[in-house]
């Protein structure tokens, strides 16, 4: 059997033997898309919105607003809404954490609001909880809209045919409560996977695991000096790249298995939709050999286990976070948009985006291409430096 | 002190190798670049607009949206661009104006609108921009159909309800803290994200650090430390010294350096700096224990990823605990992630020092006393094993 194959699979055997493999190829993964599952799987559920409101007026607009426009965000599902019976009892709820957020209708509001004279709705938010505040805030500007928008119609027709008696007015906005609205925003948010959290979570995290499953393919050199075995290798009849190939075959086998479990275990359990198998396997292939070519080009830097090991983990994370695996780099700016091109994480989001986008395996021919190159590059690189670091 | 020397020679191995100086200093450098562009002030969200109908309604729309406050709004040229632009984040939402979109707001009849956005905190404050601009559009269209049946043009009633517009008294939405403040209407400084990142970096930067006890244990030096009259406890101490000493200057680097470059708000700096070095103080005690339980590198950098990531998921670093559901807020509770991030949560939004974050100090210390008693256990069991 041909050395390389031999070393490879002593490597892999030593892995299993010594805990490492199952730690990263089973464990790690699995406990990875369970927690993630866990997380996400709950938040990706529609959240409850809890609510108070304080009428302190008792008026009929105060009562459109409690009952109707209240009512109808109620039956959506989403949202509860608890009766106050004062504004600073409201206060203390929020205050409290009972809610997330409380309107207020001050005693007066009906009667603004019929007169046609300037009037505030308030809302009270939690500091804690700025996305409830600002879905509460959005429903009650919603109404605040369509009272300026009745207003405006009155005003307008007042104006344009010389102005309009009290009974005519309050018929034309009865009129305008019973008009239909013809406008709809159609939400398409959903039924895109690939801004689904779970998806991004888990594509984001595959990509930066992979670099840390490879890290010690190339490293174990230092560890195979120390023990002596190295020297006896190089005396037998084994080739240089023959030992290399056979570590970077080790590493990249345990690199794709634990990535395979990743992505199995993440559909399983957070439902993160990948796209066509086919696409899938030719970038998690690409972001093996990327992953394998730049931690081995770390590991030729270094001058011991404990250094490639310390280094290779930090350019794994900042190569993750450069990338965007962690946060949507988009919000800081373009140049970091484009910086994050000039890692293979990024090309790797781009693929998937792609495939999660009903791609199939030629739509991610170019992302799997680009990462490739850092695999060439980084794999050459390390090449040239390897002549150094296998020897006795 | 033992300890001291067991520590300084640590730093001394570090610093040997000079690559190890960079990438200490490279790390946090690259996070105060990423968190500040990404979290400081002056982050304005892009909402695009696909716009496909050309008639003047669908500019006033554009138009309308553009005068909506606090957000900017950038076109292109059809809405598949515009879909790829929300998922890569050049916009933060985006609104799709189909051909036809005119005529039939001019006609009154049914017009659908598609709306994307990304799936984040910042989604409802687009989405009620947007609303707020068909909103005001509709208004001002229905003013000029109802104003058509007495006697003028729709033209002319347009052109009224557009100038009488801003006569009208308006209803207005008025949102305050409980404390009377003003809410802001970006949620950017009331945003966690750059204590998350700060706290799940931290945290799995000082777990990388679990391999230098593991190598002094191969190497077998700490089983001849012990067998001089060194404790097992002050072996530790001294691996840890080193360790949390990089971990807390690099935390240290970040915060003032993103404070000062890019405005990032931390909050009072006294209690920014007790929760960070604390949470140092739990992320050296949780590498400690590592590197005494576990056998070798590798086992230690699968374990690292899992513990470093997992940990930071479950405790809301990744997303807000404001979004888990019950059961999950209670168990993110239990990390040290979730007290950091809460106390920082104290100091950026409700403006407090370190008198008021001495519970989430108090909880951090007990968790790293904690860890690193055990893993002085373990240290002493493997030792003498």
């Amino acid at each position: 059997m041909p050395a390389l194959l031999l070393i490879a699979s002593k490597d892999v055997r030593q892995r299993i033997r010594d805990g490492s493999a199952i730690a990263m190829a089973l464990i790690a993964p699995f406990g990875l898309a369970l927690i993630f599952s866990l997380v996400i799987g709950g938040a990706a559920g529609p959240t409850t919105f809890r609510y108070a409101v304080a009428d302190e007026d008792g008026g009929s607009a105060a009562r459109t607003f409690t009952t109707e426009v209240l009512g109808r965000a109620e039956a959506t599902g989403s949202v509860t809404v608890r009766h106050a019976a004062s504004a600073a009892e409201a206060r203390a709820l929020v205050e409290d954490g009972a809610v997330a957020a409380a309107f207020l209708l001050p005693a007066g509001f009906s009667d603004e609001v019929a007169a046609g004279r300037p009037a505030a709705i308030r809302v009270v938010g939690d500091v804690d909880a700025p996305t409830s505040t600002a879905v509460a805030r959005a429903i009650a500007g919603a109404y605040a809209a369509e009272v300026n928008s009745v207003r405006l119609a009155v005003g307008t027709v007042t104006a344009g045919s010389g102005g309009l008696d009290p009974s005519e007015a309050a018929a034309l906005a009865e009129r305008l409560a019973a008009d239909p609205r013809n406008v709809s925003i159609d939400d398409r948010t959903a039924l895109r996977r690939e801004l689904d959290a779970g998806t991004f979570f888990a594509a984001g995290m595959t990509i930066f695991f992979l670099f840390f499953t490879v890290q010690f393919g190339i490293s174990s050199l230092f560890e195979e000096r120390t023990t002596g075995t190295l020297g006896r290798l190089l005396a037998a009849p084994v080739t240089r790249p023959a030992i290399v190939g056979g570590k970077l075959l080790a590493s990249g086998l345990v690199g794709v298995l634990s990535t395979s479990v990743l992505i199995l275990a993440s559909s399983l359990l957070l439902g993160a939709q990948w796209g066509h198998p086919g696409g899938v396997a030719i970038l998690v292939g690409a972001g093996v050999a990327a992953a394998t070519g730049v931690m081995a080009l770390v590991a030729s830097a270094a001058r011991s286990m404990e250094g490639a090991t310390n280094a290779q983990a930090v350019v794994a994370v900042v190569l993750g976070l450069v990338g965007g695996t962690f946060f949507p780099l988009a919000q800081a700016g373009r140049a970091v948009e484009l910086l994050s091109l000039a890692t293979p994480h990024a090309w790797f989001m781009r693929g998937l985006g792609d495939l999660a986008a009903g791609g199939g395996p030629a739509d991610v021919l170019g992302p799997a291409a680009a990462i490739l190159v850092f695999a060439a590059a980084a794999g050459g690189l390390a090449s040239t430096r390897l002549g150094k670091l296998v020897r006795a | 002190m033992r300890a001291l020397a067991i520590a300084g020679c640590n730093l001394r191995r570090l610093t040997r190798e000079r690559s190890n100086i960079f990438f200490l200093f490279g790390l946090p450098m690259v996070l105060i670049l990423l968190i500040g562009l990404s979290f400081g002030g002056g982050f304005t969200p892009v909402v695009g607009v696909a716009l496909n109908d050309d008639g003047p309604l669908a500019a006033e729309l554009v138009a309308l949206l553009e005068e909506v406050e606090g957000i900017a709004v950038e076109t292109f040229p059809d809405a598949a661009a515009l879909q790829v632009a929300v998922e890569r984040g050049r916009a933060q939402a985006g609104l799709a104006i189909p051909l036809g979109t005119g005529a039939a707001l001019r006609a009154g009849s049914p017009v659908s609108l598609g709306y994307i956005a990304r799936p984040d905190g910042l989604s409802p404050t687009l989405r009620s921009a947007v609303e707020g601009a068909v909103a005001r559009q509709a208004g001002r269209l229905r003013a000029a159909r109802l104003a058509a049946e007495n006697g003028i043009t729709f033209e002319q009633g347009l052109a009224l309800a557009r100038r009488i517009e801003p006569q009208i008294p308006p209803v207005v939405v008025e949102t305050t803290t409980v404390g009377e403040a003003l809410f802001p209407e970006d949620l950017g400084r009331f945003d966690l994200g750059a204590a998350s990142q700060l706290v799940l970096f931290m945290f799995l930067t000082s777990l990388a650090g679990a391999t230098r006890l593991i190598e002094t244990r191969r190497l077998g030096i700490s089983r001849r430390m012990l067998a001089t009259p060194t404790a097992a406890r002050t072996i530790l101490l001294g691996e840890g010294l080193g360790r949390f000493g990089i971990s807390l200057l690099q935390a240290a680097i970040i915060v003032g350096g993103s404070m000062v470059l890019f405005a990032v708000s931390w909050g009072d700096p006294l209690g920014a700096l007790a929760l960070v070095a604390t949470f140092a103080l739990v992320g050296t005690g949780a590498s400690m224990l590592l590197g005494a339980a576990l056998a070798n590198d590798r086992q230690a950098a699968a374990i690292a990823v899992l513990l470093g990531l997992g940990l930071a998921a479950l405790g809301g670093a990744m997303m807000p605990v404001e979004l888990f559901s019950p059961v999950m807020q209670q168990v993110a509770q239990a990390t040290p992630h979730q007290w950091a991030i809460a106390g920082f949560g104290e100091l950026v939004r409700h403006g407090g020092t370190v008198a008021d974050i001495l519970p989430h100090l108090g909880v951090l210390t007990a968790y790293a006393a904690a860890l690193l008693t055990v893993g002085t256990w373990l240290l002493r069991r493997t030792l003498t094993a």
